[in-house]
């Protein structure tokens, strides 16, 4: 990274559901920055709380105890009114299955423009819909489809739609919430590609949540791997998948299956087992282990993971 | 691999279409297929190529508005594609096809214990009953690798994980004691963690069994993982079929150029990935010559009129592309293969 502007500073974020005895740790004291400019990746399995801190940030789920910042300003919490409309038009969200997220009923003119008419960002008529227009060729759709419904457009063309309709808020920062696990093969490259292209067009920031280690691998900068709430791993992307250290983050890279079948065929997967840390006697904590590569362990560990990093230099 | 290179079952000529609001649509346009017996075949392609489609017609779960046009699906002297009604297909499916889905969270009953459930298959299919099926049920769930079975056995799916629920409905599919297994995107619903587990949990299964497995998928990852054999699936035909290896690292057509070239882990960060351009053709409509052609870069005027045939790449490796006929110009793969390419060469050489 040439430039260090911190665009999302999450602190010590908790996420609590329910009460009593039905309490459920969601997100457990997870801390990240995220940089202007760069994909930061989330990446987890099913139930790891990943989707929870996109939408903590999105102020969709409430922060119980913690913080988010957006340009160091809180976002969480109570906040003002003019804040409260900035950050709606700057943060925006792109949703998984483009099937089940884009109104039925509605017309695509007015999907695309409905964020506008809420926040009462244009200036008339026909600046309104000249910001359709630019959404839609944005994400190499034909301005004519305005006026056509969702069932009418394919999968990938339906995706366009949901990314057209964050565009057309001019964010700065997208929240990716497994943007082509629901596409085809042959579409998902064509998504991540127009992804990969607006962000260098209108400089925006990403956070990529998913599941898919090498999708993870070709999009992001830098990666945090999050463990049933707490972020175990987070590093830059390349570095991560090259010198992996906690447990989990080995297992889940060895779990990734690679399209080549001489390699898998002799190919061990790890399994993590939870059970190995004794942090009864010892809690971890999650510490920089050399430059931008953070790792929740304790002094034992911490001990461990130097040697091997040591042992990856010398090869 | 066991590989015996004898057919346990043999499509030929397959048409099959669909009936939709006064149209026909033709899913499957004249494939000819062998499946060989205790072999891991894997069907690629993406969602409308027909690969569920085909496989659901050997088991007689086709929709109402589909039907077998023309051809022949030949299983133990029987043609499948003359059955017409339920008790026919009866002797087949289970017993001799049985099949794990793609979603384990719809797949079992909510209201039945799990061991009930394997239990009724155990007593239906292997006519075993009281204490012996119950015993069996038992064994069943071991094998699937599910610990503290008579605990296990009165509990109900919603107790469950999703691997788990997969591991009970592979237990159901065994207990009827099929030949051929197939696997529809047995995995796509899980983690990545959990589906190596179920991954290498099929591959046991399929030798101590001695099975023969069809996986139905477009992750090219668990293709490479766990088939012996691939076919490529486009638009309702099967346009190269191979070896495993074959496949990713001498592959011939250009639309399976295209999906190995669109993978991420062949793209590097920054660069732009392959993508294929436009969609996949209308089924409504006839398809004329090459179906991939539209979309083909490497396209002869030949693609756009004549179907092309089978040309033979090796004794097991098919490809249906004219860039294969003598008489064609010839064509070197994109540059990003090609580098593929030559790993797969130099893992060959190893091996």
């Amino acid at each position: 990274m040439s430039h260090k502007e911190v665009v999302v500073e999450v602190k010590n974020l908790k996420v609590v559901f329910g009460k009593g005895k039905n309490k459920f740790i969601a997100i457990d004291d997870v801390s990240f920055d995220i940089f202007k400019g760069e994909t930061f990746g989330l990446v987890g399995e099913s139930g790891s709380g990943k989707t929870t801190i996109g939408r903590a940030i999105m102020r969709i789920n409430e922060v119980t105890e913690g913080q988010i910042l957006y340009h160091g300003k809180k976002l969480n919490g109570k906040i003002s009114k003019e804040w409260d409309r900035e950050i709606t038009q700057k943060i925006q969200m792109i949703f998984q299955d483009p099937m089940a997220s884009l109104n039925e009923r509605a017309k695509v003119d007015y999907i695309i423009s409905e964020g506008l008419i809420n926040t009462k960002n244009f200036k008339n008529e026909a600046d309104r819909q000249q910001k359709v227009r630019n959404a839609l060729l944005n994400v190499g759709l034909l301005p004519e489809f305005s006026s056509r419904f969702p069932h009418e457009f394919s999968g990938g063309q339906r995706q366009r739609i949901g990314i057209a309709r964050a565009l057309v808020m001019e964010p700065e920062f997208i929240i990716a919430d497994e943007p082509i696990s629901a596409l085809d093969v042959s579409i998902r490259a064509q998504v991540l590609n127009l992804l990969a292209n607006l962000q260098q067009q209108n400089d925006l920031t990403y956070l990529f949540i998913a599941h898919d280690l090498s999708v993870v691998r070709f999009i992001t900068d830098r990666t945090a791997v999050i463990y049933k709430g707490k972020i175990v791993e987070l590093a830059e992307t390349e570095k991560l998948f090259a010198n992996p250290l906690h447990p989990y983050t080995r297992a889940l890279l060895s779990a990734v299956p690679e399209p080549n079948p001489y390699k898998e065929r002799d190919k061990v997967v790890e399994i993590y087992d939870p059970s190995q840390h004794n942090y009864d006697i010892q809690p971890p904590s999650f510490i920089e282990i050399e430059e931008g590569h953070f790792v929740l362990a304790n002094e034992e560990e911490l001990e461990r993971y130097r040697t091997s990093l040591k042992m990856e230099v010398s090869k | 691999m066991t590989q015996t290179q004898s057919p346990i079952l043999t499509i030929q000529n397959l048409v099959i279409k669909f009936t939709l609001r006064g149209r026909v649509l033709t899913a499957i346009r004249n494939i000819s297929l062998d499946l060989y017996k205790g072999e891991n075949l894997a069907i690629v392609g993406e969602s409308g190529s027909g690969k569920s489609v085909l496989m659901k017609s050997i088991m007689g779960l086709l929709d109402k508005n589909g039907y077998i046009d023309q051809g022949q699906i030949l299983y133990n002297t029987q043609d499948l594609a003359q059955f017409r009604t339920e008790r026919e297909w009866l002797s087949i499916r289970g017993k001799e096809v049985a099949m794990v889905t793609q979603d384990p969270m719809t797949s079992l009953n909510p209201l039945k214990t799990i061991g009930k459930q394997i239990e009724e298959c155990v007593h239906l299919h292997q006519d075993l009953k009281g204490k012996v099926a119950y015993e069996e049920t038992l064994k069943l769930l071991k094998d699937v690798g599910i610990h503290d079975v008579e605990k296990r056995y009165k509990q109900y799916p919603h107790e469950f994980s999703g691997g788990m629920r997969q591991r009970i409905v592979i237990a159901i599919a065994l207990a009827c004691k099929p030949k051929i297994l197939i696997c529809d995107e047995p995995t796509t619903a899980l983690d990545v963690t959990i589906q190596a587990q179920i991954l290498q949990l099929l591959k046991n299964l399929q030798q101590k069994y001695g099975l023969t497995t069809v996986y139905i998928t477009h992750d090219l990852g668990v293709v490479a993982k766990v088939a012996d054999r691939i076919a490529v699936m486009y638009a309702g035909d099967v346009i190269e079929i191979g070896k495993t290896h074959e496949i990713f690292f001498n592959g011939k057509h250009p639309y399976t150029w295209a999906l190995i070239s669109s993978l991420p882990q062949l793209g590097s960060k920054g660069e732009q990935l392959y993508s294929i351009k436009g969609t996949p053709p209308n089924l409504f409509q006839e398809i004329k010559g090459d179906a991939f052609a539209p979309r083909n870069q490497y396209a002869l005027k030949i693609d756009f009129v004549e179907r092309p045939p089978f040309f033979q790449v090796s004794d097991t490796h098919y490809a249906r592309t004219w860039l294969l006929d003598p008489l064609a110009p010839k064509v070197e793969p994109p540059e990003a293969l090609q580098a593929f390419f030559a790993e797969g060469r130099r893992y060959a050489h190893e091996s």
